[in-house]
């Protein structure tokens, strides 16, 4: 029971990094722009968020710090993929290597540091009483809540049931229907492309103050990736997104259980789970005979095309 | 059609489509792209309090400017070019395989396990280890090609996750079962018995030769041999070809292990002429600088050998300048200023710059001119059934 119940703890902190980058990553893919830096933005966000308590041990403004970063980020991305329209498969992988090697660099002095002060879990009274999930659900940072629950909710009711989120969805299904209805292409694809990279900062930013807490490089070990990956799992929709990061953060921690109970199977092989479960995951809805089944997994029509207006 | 977004200061003039990017546009905007990315890295240099000029003199002296470090370029260039070679060919078809550092990894791996277990001639055995790395390599793509071709996953995730497993494999072994015992420091394997011949009185082996070769055959099949057209005409737009009947996927299944193999291969060059041993760190991100020299070089596989050699001398000049500050991870970084700038180069030499009046002059012949396969004069309802062509797969 213990162990089960501390297995659940750590897979959702170990899926909320991932929930919120991959959050961030459908509002993008859903404006029509893959941003395939968000490894780079992520391990940016981490080490921005844990420097910036070293500096000031207030953990609000680490993550404040992490949502700056986050958005320089997102702006240059946006600059080169959406204004000047370049290839976004090239400008996402250099953003990732921007984003490690940058964070590598700058980060090597802080090598091995904690996080002065973590993230303080709230409790919810009544709710974390629950027995074997209260805990693990009700009892975590705010980011957390964030990411589980206020989230997802606010995307979908945005994407589903209002105006706006219809004229986001229609940017990234058919750009050019979508202008000649007066729906502002360009700035629609360049603030939610801003908006993924605070989203993917914000998941740094959760495991260098909540999850490890502390700074070492590469200590995103691929999350990044797993988070685009999740999208495309989660049928480019936030609930079955937010589920798989979950899944995910399962699959981790029971390689760490299986560790620690020694269960007799090498590191190595443990730690190739996520990685070897994400691609099973991205295939099951593909893999489904059912046809309606299928037409969820179709990707929005316009993603990765940049947009230029006819005549242009 | 003529009313452009900009407006005030600029709306003189506009930026209008080429229909026709020339070549040396083309090269022009690849050069500049590198050098504005190594004039950002001069400035954050200068900033830093670091002389770059005196940096950069020294950089060249000991990269290009010594015979020394001229072979070690092209000791570095060679898996670089080798991963170019591997990209640039799924570039070809518009597929993207992010996993040559995966395939790097196996590729070796396949190569030392022949090499560790099994005895013979060393010519022979020479032989079998160039096509087991080229199998390791393959075997590695298989599922993402499998994936891409049947059910259309986007195979740059599939490929990427793949490599941190092929990471971890590759480290478990040659920390594990195959750890030199010998010696007790290195976490890696004994010496291969087998080495590709050193050239003469340097420090070069064979192995140079064979990104060329290869470049230059691949360069041949591409462009004259009815696979390397079909393969073209797939890249230039996969509705055209469905449409004409090429079999697609079996093309996407041909190149995608293609390419997987080539990766393979830089890592049996590696294992065998350069670093003789297998370890977890056979790779300094080779793989993902071949994405970079694949980018640079546009697709075209004697372009991949030229930027993967440039690479290698900007990346020893790294290694050349750690000692004054400067380290892996921000050669890593400075590499992602080069793609990106690379990447808005390619657009910007698409684009010219004319008065709005000589435009209006010229507007029936220029006007909706777009690039390769885009058809002009279709409505956009006859285009219903052809997919876009550069649309990214799910």
């Amino acid at each position: 029971m213990n162990v089960l119940s501390g297995l659940l703890a750590a897979a959702i902190a170990s899926g909320t990094v991932i929930a919120l980058a991959a959050l961030g990553e459908l509002l993008a893919e859903r404006s029509g722009v893959q941003n395939l830096g968000l490894e780079g933005v992520m391990a940016m966000g981490a080490l921005t968020a844990i420097a910036s308590e070293l500096l000031v041990p207030n953990p609000a403004l680490g993550v404040l710090a992490a949502i700056g970063i986050g958005l320089l980020l997102g702006l240059i991305y946006a600059t080169a993929t959406v204004a000047f329209r370049a290839n976004q498969v090239l400008c996402g992988l250099g953003l990732a290597f921007l984003g490690t090697g940058l964070s590598g660099r700058l980060g090597a002095p802080l090598s091995g540091l904690r996080a002065p002060v973590p993230l303080q879990p709230v409790r919810i009274p009544w709710l974390a009483d629950i027995p074997l999930i209260g805990n693990a659900l009700f009892n975590q940072p705010l980011l957390g809540y964030f990411a589980y629950f206020i989230l997802p909710a606010a995307i979908t009711f945005v994407l589903m049931h209002t105006r706006h989120g219809l004229n986001l969805r229609a940017v990234g299904e058919n750009p050019s229907a979508a202008d000649a209805c007066g729906v502002p292409v360009v700035r629609l694809r360049f603030v939610y492309t801003c908006i993924g990279c605070i989203l993917a900062a914000l998941g740094g930013a959760f495991i260098t103050l909540s999850f490890t807490p502390s700074w070492i490089e590469g200590i995103t070990a691929g999350r990044g990736w797993i988070a685009i990956a999740l999208v495309i799992f989660g049928t480019w929709r936030p609930l079955p997104v937010v589920l798989g990061a979950l899944l995910f953060g399962a699959i981790t921690s029971l390689g760490f259980v299986a560790q620690i109970q020694g269960w007799g199977i090498p590191a190595s092989f443990l730690g190739m789970l996520p990685y070897l479960a994400t691609i099973l995951l991205m295939a099951i809805p593909y893999a489904m005979k059912s046809r309606a089944f299928r037409r969820l997994g179709t990707s929005p029509a316009a993603l990765g095309v940049p947009y230029v207006r006819e005549g242009e | 059609m003529n009313a452009s977004p900009r407006s005030g200061l600029f709306s003189a003039w506009q930026l209008r489509r080429r229909a026709d990017v020339p070549v040396w546009l083309d090269l022009l905007a690849r050069l500049a792209a590198i050098a504005l990315a190594l004039l950002l890295v001069g400035i954050v240099l200068k900033l830093s309090g670091l002389d770059p000029l005196a940096l950069g003199r020294k950089a060249l002296a000991q990269t290009l400017g010594s015979a020394y470090g001229l072979q070690q370029a092209l000791i570095l260039a060679t898996p670089l070019a080798m991963t170019g070679l591997a990209v640039a060919l799924g570039m070809r078809m518009r597929l993207w395989n992010i996993g040559a550092e995966g395939q790097l990894y196996l590729g070796a791996f396949f190569a030392t396990a022949l090499a560790l277990f099994v005895e013979g001639p060393p010519g022979v055995m020479l032989v079998l280890m160039f096509f087991a790395g080229a199998l390791g390599g393959a075997v590695w793509v298989l599922v993402p090609a499998l994936l891409r071709a049947y059910w259309n996953i986007n195979e740059i995730i599939t490929t990427l996750l793949l490599n941190f497993v092929s990471m971890l494999l590759v480290t478990h072994f040659a920390i594990g079962p195959w750890r030199d015992t010998g010696a007790s420091i290195l976490s890696a394997t004994r010496r291969l018995p087998y080495e590709i011949p050193v050239l003469g009185n340097s420090y070069l082996t064979a192995g140079v030769f064979i990104p060329v070769i290869l470049a230059l055959l691949l360069n041949l099949i591409l462009q004259n041999t009815r696979w390397g057209y079909e393969v073209r005409v797939i890249g230039g737009s996969r509705g055209v070809a469905e449409f004409a009947g090429i079999p697609v996927l079996r093309h996407i299944l041909l190149v995608m292990l293609f390419s997987g193999a080539l990766a393979g291969l830089a890592g049996m060059i590696e294992v065998s002429a350069t670093a003789h041993r297998l370890s977890g760190t056979i790779s300094n991100n080779y793989g993902y600088m071949g994405i970079i020299v694949a980018a640079l070089a546009n697709g075209s596989p004697v372009g991949v050998l030229i930027a993967a050699f440039w690479l290698a001398v900007l990346l020893n000049a790294g290694i050349v300048l750690q000692t004054s500050g400067l380290s892996v991870s921000a050669m890593l970084a400075i590499n992602g200023v080069i793609l990106i700038f690379a990447a808005v180069g390619e657009v910007a030499s698409q684009y010219r710059l004319v008065r709005r009046d000589m435009a209006a002059a010229s507007e029936p012949a220029t006007s909706g001119a777009g690039r390769e396969a885009e058809p002009v004069l279709v409505s956009s309802q006859d285009m219903e059934p052809i997919p876009p062509a550069e649309k990214s797969p799910r």
